[in-house]
């Protein structure tokens, strides 16, 4: 049978962490709800104490600095989804909500509730990892910052403990131009990804590939990224990547890749995918760049 | 546990255990039973209402998260002698054979008429895509969204 649950309404983060610590594993934080709801009935977890953090205030906001985007938590995928306009970086993760779930789940479903379900498939998480993104958790007595590639544990595990993921900070280097791209292969609408990349490249004013981020989605218990794919293109130029090398490149991440086999994809196809959605990642990176492929 | 409710702009005030969702008291106990469970699982979009004016799967929320929003229901849309524009033209289109998802997908269409007045056949495909239509009444209600957005249009114009 489903856990019965007291439900507690923090009025402050410090106050959500405190009520966490007190009740450790019998506590579990809110969100939007969308996946916890499921695990709630599907009995994966069990629960005496269910902290609603969606009416904490202040973490929901989406700002665009000069040196960092920073997104709040409890910013919904819905409100991801309208920032398209406010930065180029925010008009890919608005495409990628796109794909998620369904519009009336995506009015509830948080950002940061999908990167702390840590699921191997999450869309969201290789971009923010390609994009060299951080999480900010605030504890007991401040903040925590953690670089996304370091949150995750395992499926479904996180650093982040009894603490609490507050935002995610996409941090944005001087007289660099980043940019972001992501692939994933799927059956339809509502559909998680059978496997997914996304690949993020910086370039400064003479068109050099100062920065490349690659990750790989449900190729590994983590999204993994593939530092040597990363390595291949950093200090090329915009304008000189040949379409071997994209090939190349791609040949690359798939050998990064540690898939399995399951009821959703053979191992081979995923590494296969892995191959061409990465190249294809980087070709859109680079024509965003403005350059070219020789 | 005492629970305060704006729904169809009445204030309520019910007792409920904590661990429910709003579709379930929505239904059990108010018995706004267009409010439709099916899949449970945020899916299928039947149990869709409107919170603040944003579509949501009630079945995915838990009551308290009810607490301090408006809520609309298909009952709050309008009346069998007053029909809401919506309504009048998913009847003018037959958009539906049981109607079983009928509620869900009207008020995902009203939320979505009121950021995209004037969509394209496209553009409403995409925005009814979280509510699944078992009959397959599909090319209907995008029909039948196109009349209410022209019904809507001519309304607001007058």
């Amino acid at each position: 049978m489903q856990s019965h649950f007291e439900y507690l309404r923090p009025s402050s983060t410090k106050e959500a962490v405190q009520m966490k610590i007190e009740f450790g594993q019998r506590a579990k934080y809110w969100a939007g709800g969308t996946d916890m709801t499921l695990r709630w009935r599907r009995e994966i977890d069990r629960f005496s104490h269910c902290i609603d953090i969606t009416y904490l205030t202040g973490l929901d906001n989406i700002e665009v600095e000069e040196d960092c985007i920073r997104i709040g938590a409890l910013v919904s995928l819905s409100a991801l989804e309208r920032a398209d306009q406010r930065h180029h970086l925010l008009k890919t993760l608005s495409d990628v909500t796109k794909l998620m779930c369904t519009p009336q789940t995506r009015t509830l479903a948080t950002v940061g509730g999908n990167l702390s379900n840590a699921s191997p498939a999450a869309d969201l998480t290789p971009p923010f990892i390609a994009m060299d993104a951080l999480a900010e958790i605030t504890t007991e007595d401040g903040i925590r910052t953690v670089p996304m590639d370091q949150f995750f544990e395992g499926v479904n595990r996180t650093v982040v403990g009894d603490d609490l993921l507050s935002a995610i900070e996409i941090p944005l280097p001087e007289s660099q131009h980043k940019v972001v791209k992501y692939h994933r292969i799927d059956r339809t609408i509502v559909d998680i990804a059978l496997v997914n990349a996304s690949t993020s490249l910086s370039a400064d004013r003479s068109r050099t590939i100062t920065r490349a981020g690659v990750a790989l989605g449900a190729v590994a218990p983590i999204v993994i990224r593939s530092p040597a794919a990363e390595r291949f293109l950093e200090g090329k130029s915009i304008d000189s990547v040949s379409e071997s090398e994209l090939e190349k490149v791609g040949e690359i991440a798939s050998e990064d890749a540690k898939p399995i086999s399951d009821v959703r994809a053979s191992a081979d196809y995923r590494r296969a995918m892995i191959k061409v959605m990465t190249a294809r990642c980087i070709k859109d990176c680079i024509d965003e760049l403005g350059g070219t492929i020789s | 546990m005492r629970i305060r409710l704006n729904v169809n702009g009445n204030a309520i005030e019910l007792e409920s255990a904590t661990d429910r969702t709003l579709a379930d008291v929505l239904r059990e106990e108010l018995g706004l039973i267009g409010v439709r469970v099916s899949c449970s699982e945020g899916e299928c979009g039947s149990c869709t209402i409107l919170v603040d004016g944003q579509p949501m799967t009630s079945c995915m929320m838990l009551v308290n998260q009810g607490e301090g929003k408006e809520i609309l229901t298909i009952e709050g849309l309008g009346t069998p002698e007053d029909l809401h524009p919506i309504q009048q033209a998913f009847i003018e289109e037959q958009g539906f054979q049981c109607a079983f998802c009928t509620p869900g997908f009207i008020l995902s269409a009203k939320a979505f008429l009121e950021e995209n007045p004037n969509p394209t056949e496209d553009e409403v495909a995409f925005a009814m895509s979280g509510n699944i239509c078992r009959c397959g009444a599909y090319p209907y209600i995008v029909r039948s969204v196109l009349n209410a957005a022209e019904k809507l249009q001519a309304g607001s114009s007058n």
